[in-house]
């Protein structure tokens, strides 16, 4: 199992760098993971989105659409890349803790 | 890994066994040995040790061939290269043929006798694949296709919810309430098809290409039961699900009675349905299919699409997907709309037919175990980028969109990626 090491915590990945068990996510955790990609300090949009995704995958197991995140952030599309560049399923739902979504992302 | 089980090892050598025709057995005895493979592969470029190279990929399978289907190999193996389809060999096979291979098909253009050696490659997965040895997140990726119906798992709801609120997006562009884009309406001259990962994370791409319909003044359609322009099979080399795949798409264009299958931008998926499909399903098409690349280029032709290049002043540069130009034939197609809706266009080094692989085909971006190797590849493409000088990278392929936005933050690219649809509705002129 691959491991990162973000401020001296270590963290099993899966070979993206997606948290092996999701489970252990929190704020922390998500700070770090947003550290690790150059992203230092998380706002308020970026928390917006992170909840957003991480309700969506505690409820139905999967991240939710771009448009669900749109919708209940009241953040614009390009915003979000913006906030996110490595995309939202790269980007956005790695900070929040997810398995890689499947696909060609 | 689990040992392989006497079964399992059947089911990989049933692959050697079957081939209808010779093409499997001439190329794979027929490797002349001149190494100029090895410069085409650009796993073998960034870490030059010999496993790497094309040849020696395809040597896994000729020994196993040997082994079991020569004289030779069956009584003195070590004399001949020969070897066992083992556990050592079968996981040697899934490191190097799964996680060392785009199927990029370059080395199969260089090769001085002209060996097909992403095509033997493929047969080599599929011995894999019989065997059950393809990598998981690859396989999840087709299991959610085979079991949702698209690669992403998005639901009905979902996926009309967001072509919905695209619609509107599209009225607000192009200033007409009456802007559609049409969902489920059979008898239209089209069909449109999407990779997944657009309505679910990058739905610009979507509403380019509805732009563009709109300014055609096309007769289109999307449909709920099947867009899905992907086809992971094709690369799981597992043919059964395969033609599962390819048939949703075939009766769908049945089901909705439009003349042309229009293919979203994307490498394997064009290769997949296009040219492998007939014989997946085993029956000819009895529509048209075209790839939204060329049928672009057509309305520039003729004159239903109005570009104004000074839309878009940046310098741009273009990575072809290595299903388009090698396996394709679609290499100037992308280039003349390129001329046509930009002012600063520059080619890479190489480029075209001869383009190196972006890093992420032949599944690889699927392939989490192979995810390090994959970015360590990329960097080729990612200073052929940076020598272009270009802010621009275009490219139609979802695929290599997502690997190049990968390659932009690890190598500080500094670029924006976009498709061909994108790049062409930043520049279109509405009458």
């Amino acid at each position: 199992m691959p491991t990162i090491e973000i401020d001296n915590r270590i963290f099993e990945v899966d070979g993206d760098g997606f948290l092996a068990n999701p489970e252990i996510w929190n704020q922390e955790v998500a700070e770090l993971i947003a550290k690790y990609d150059g992203i230092t300090e998380l706002n308020e949009k970026h928390w917006a989105i992170v909840n957003i995704i991480r309700s969506n995958y505690e409820e139905k197991g999967m991240a939710p659409m771009i448009r669900t995140i749109c919708k209940e952030t009241g953040l614009r599309l390009r915003e979000i890349y913006e906030l996110f560049p490595l995309g939202p399923a790269r980007g956005a739902c790695r900070v929040a803790g997810l398995p890689k979504p499947d696909g060609c992302v | 890994m689990k040992k392989l089980s006497k079964e399992q090892i059947e089911k990989g050598l049933s692959v050697l066994n079957e081939n209808k025709d010779s093409k499997f057995i001439t190329h794979l005895n027929s490797c002349v040995r001149c190494g100029l493979c090895a410069e085409s592969c650009v796993y073998y470029r960034v870490t030059p040790e010999a496993r790497f190279i094309p040849a020696k990929k395809v040597d896994l399978i000729s020994a196993v061939y040997r082994r079991y289907k020569t004289f030779a190999g069956k009584t003195v193996p070590g004399l001949v290269g020969a070897k066992d389809l083992d556990d050592e060999m079968a996981a040697e096979m899934t490191d190097l043929l799964f996680g060392a291979c785009t199927v990029c098909g370059r080395c199969t253009m260089h090769c001085s006798i002209g060996v097909d050696i992403s095509y033997l490659v493929r047969c080599g997965r599929q011995m894999l694949s019989r065997m059950g040895l393809v990598p998981e997140t690859l396989q999840s990726t087709v299991n959610a296709a085979l079991t949702t119906g698209n690669n992403m798992s998005i639901s009905e709801d979902d996926f009309v919810e967001t072509i919905k609120w695209l619609e509107e997006d599209l009225q607000m562009e192009v200033n007409n309430d009456d802007a559609r884009i049409p969902l489920n309406e059979p008898d239209k001259k089209l069909l449109y098809t999407l990779n997944p990962r657009e309505p679910k994370f990058f739905p610009l791409s979507i509403s380019a290409m509805a732009k563009v319909f709109y300014a055609a003044g096309e007769s289109w359609t999307l449909s709920t039961r099947m867009y899905d322009v992907t086809n992971y099979a094709y690369y799981t080399v597992n043919n059964e699900e395969a033609s599962i795949i390819t048939k949703r798409l075939y009766d769908e264009m049945e089901n909705m009675n439009a003349g042309t299958c229009v293919l979203a931008e994307c490498g394997h998926g064009s290769r997949a349905f296009r040219w492998e499909g007939p014989n997946y399903v085993q029956k000819s098409y009895p529509f048209e299919v075209l790839t939204s690349v060329e049928l672009i280029a057509q309305y520039i032709r003729e004159g239903r699409l109005k570009l104004d290049p000074a839309k878009n002043p940046d310098k741009v540069t273009l990575h072809d997907p290595c299903n388009l130009v090698r396996t394709g034939g679609i290499l100037e197609e992308q280039r003349f709309i390129l001329k046509q809706a930009v002012i600063d266009f520059v080619e890479m080094n190489p480029h075209g037919a001869d383009n190196l692989c972006c890093g992420g085909g032949g599944g690889q971006l699927a392939m989490s175990e192979y995810n390090e190797r994959r970015i360590k590849i990329g960097k080729l493409k990612a200073d052929q980028i940076k020598a272009t000088g270009a802010k621009v990278v275009v490219t139609p392929c979802h695929n290599c969109v997502d690997q190049l936005t990968q390659l932009n933050i690890t190598y500080k690219l500094g670029i924006q990626i976009k498709t061909v649809a994108e790049i062409v509705a930043e520049a279109i002129v509405l009458e």
